[in-house]
């Protein structure tokens, strides 16, 4: 990502000459109180908005080309969770998960073998069957998680994952980014929650007010704070 | 891969049963409006049919002069073969003009009593090629008619034939600007019922989106579901009009009936029947299109 705006209307700057370099295989923070353009960062990298200036390279694919008109493929190639999880209310876990794979072409077989496989590696093997009306706030993020990451992508872009949890679902959510980040995934998680990030030993970025402010680990995070 | 044939039905299918209401509203209107249309098509069919077969019956009555003898007669008649456009002339004594006259009277023949055979005139009954039994070619073998000076007058209800085209032309103009506007309207309503449906799935097509959905996958069971629904309200649409031309034959008055003089009132031939149905698949799938342009844009 290279100097990067984002201007909304009444000239509000979201981002400012926001530049970024996140290596495969690589644990990121991205940190910043509320409203510091943390999601809007998330945002740009999954193409949900556009930078009003800037370049953005992300898995290889030089998504602020004027000619890039494959936002559908790029997604494949990485696993969003949102803030809001958007899960289906009125569907059960197996078929909030199995959705990613229905709508991008995989035959029901795999569809049904990579959901149980899924679910085993978040911890809710046994909420296969149920409704998602009836899982906690906890289990909903894990399927929110285990939803991005039924593709085997090799991006993770986390929006505020333990935003709404206790402290033991957040350790547990935890271990699976970090399983994931041992296993080689690009990991990113955009976070306010400086407790958090001070507790794990991986890269920084922090905005605020939309500007990149130089704090690189946690370790220095941790001797700020 | 999942069969994308079978992944779009499946999902159309889903679709409309989870939004049952507008898509019963969709299928009304469709049906509705295709029966208004394609009830203009019956008529201006059975039009039309009705000016052919009487075209075909078409023939011109050249009454001829009082007091030409025998032997101009049949000189005038082997002339009149010879025009161009003619098929057949016979010709028609006094006497055979009032057998005729009491036959078509029947029980009222006795009206003709007293009457002498002579008051009448002897006349040609002059039968037209195929291309000429119409309004633009029967008007110039009758003007070629009109130059013998034996002919008195000819009458062949060109009048009556021209008025008949002009309310075919007007049934059928009727037809398709109506259509027009019934297609216009159509099209606004069905958009719009679809928007409310893409509206009502929101959260579905942002998780499709966000998974990395295809546009196709995400389109198409829409496109699909406009398919469905446009065969549905055309096919409600022909089943009405069907049983309407059903009741409306069964309940036909003998006047009427007389009227026709055995011409039967057809229903729409097959073909048209299939480009009312393509017709209504049409308009779904364009309806859908029109709606999942304006709201499904973010993906591609």
């Amino acid at each position: 990502m290279s100097h990067v705006f984002k201007i909304y209307p009444n000239q509000i700057f979201a981002l400012s000459d926001i530049s970024l370099e996140i290596s495969s295989g690589e644990f990121t923070f991205i940190a910043g109180p509320s409203g510091s353009g943390k999601s809007t960062l998330l945002h740009i990298l999954f193409c949900a908005e556009k930078p009003t200036r800037g370049e953005v390279v992300v898995n290889g694919v030089h998504i602020t080309d004027p000619k890039f008109n494959k936002v559908y493929q790029l997604r494949r190639t990485m696993g969003i969770v949102s803030q809001d999880l958007k899960l289906l209310r009125d569907r059960t876990v197996r078929d909030n998960i199995g959705f990613a794979l229905e709508v991008t072409g995989h035959p029901l077989g795999e569809i049904k073998e990579k959901v149980s496989e899924i679910l085993w590696q978040v911890g809710l093997q046994e909420r296969e069957k149920d409704s998602i009306l009836s899982l906690s706030a906890g289990e909903r993020q894990r399927i929110a998680i285990a939803r991005a990451l039924v593709n085997d992508p090799p991006l993770i872009l986390a929006d505020e994952p333990t935003g709404i949890l206790d402290a033991q679902m957040t350790v547990d959510v935890m271990k699976i980014f970090t399983d994931l980040h041992q296993k080689g995934k690009t990991v990113v998680i955009a976070t306010q929650d400086m407790d958090l990030i001070q507790r794990y030993p991986y890269r920084v970025i922090t905005l605020m007010e939309g500007r990149r402010v130089d704090i690189e680990t946690s370790d220095e995070v941790r001797q700020e704070a | 891969m999942i069969l994308f044939p079978r992944y779009v039905m499946v999902r159309a299918l889903q679709n409309m049963r989870g939004n049952l209401f507008p898509n019963l509203t969709n299928i009304g209107i469709i049906a509705i409006t295709m029966l208004i249309f394609s009830a203009f098509s019956l008529i201006a069919f059975n039009l039309t049919s009705f000016l052919k077969i009487w075209e075909d019956k078409i023939l011109i009555i050249a009454y001829l002069k009082k007091g030409i003898p025998l032997s101009t007669v049949e000189g005038l008649l082997k002339d009149t073969r010879q025009l161009e456009g003619i098929e057949a002339v016979s010709y028609i004594s006094p006497f055979d003009a009032m057998v005729f006259m009491e036959t078509k009277l029947g029980s009222q023949k006795n009206l003709l009593e007293g009457i002498k055979p002579s008051v009448l005139p002897s006349s040609f009954e002059i039968q037209l090629k195929k291309e000429y039994r119409n309004s633009t070619k029967i008007n110039e073998v009758a003007f070629r008619l009109k130059q013998f000076p034996q002919i008195e007058e000819i009458q062949y209800g060109q009048e009556w034939v021209e008025t008949f085209s002009v309310i075919v032309h007007l049934m059928r103009l009727t037809q398709w600007i109506l259509g027009g506007l019934l297609l216009a309207a159509l099209i606004f309503i069905i958009s719009n019922t679809f928007q409310l449906t893409i509206t009502s799935r929101r959260e579905e097509i942002a998780i499709m989106e966000m998974v990395g959905a295809s546009p196709a996958f995400i389109k198409v069971p829409f496109h699909i579901e406009g398919l469905i629904q446009g065969f549905l309200g055309a096919g409600v649409a022909i089943l009405l009009l069907f049983l309407l031309y059903k009741i409306f034959i069964l309940y036909l008055t003998p006047s009427m009936r007389g009227w026709l003089a055995g011409i039967s009132i057809l229903f729409l031939p097959p073909e048209t029947t299939i480009w009312i149905l393509l017709g209504g698949m049409g308009l779904g799938v364009f309806g859908s299109f029109i709606a999942s342009m304006r709201f499904l844009k973010r993906n591609e």
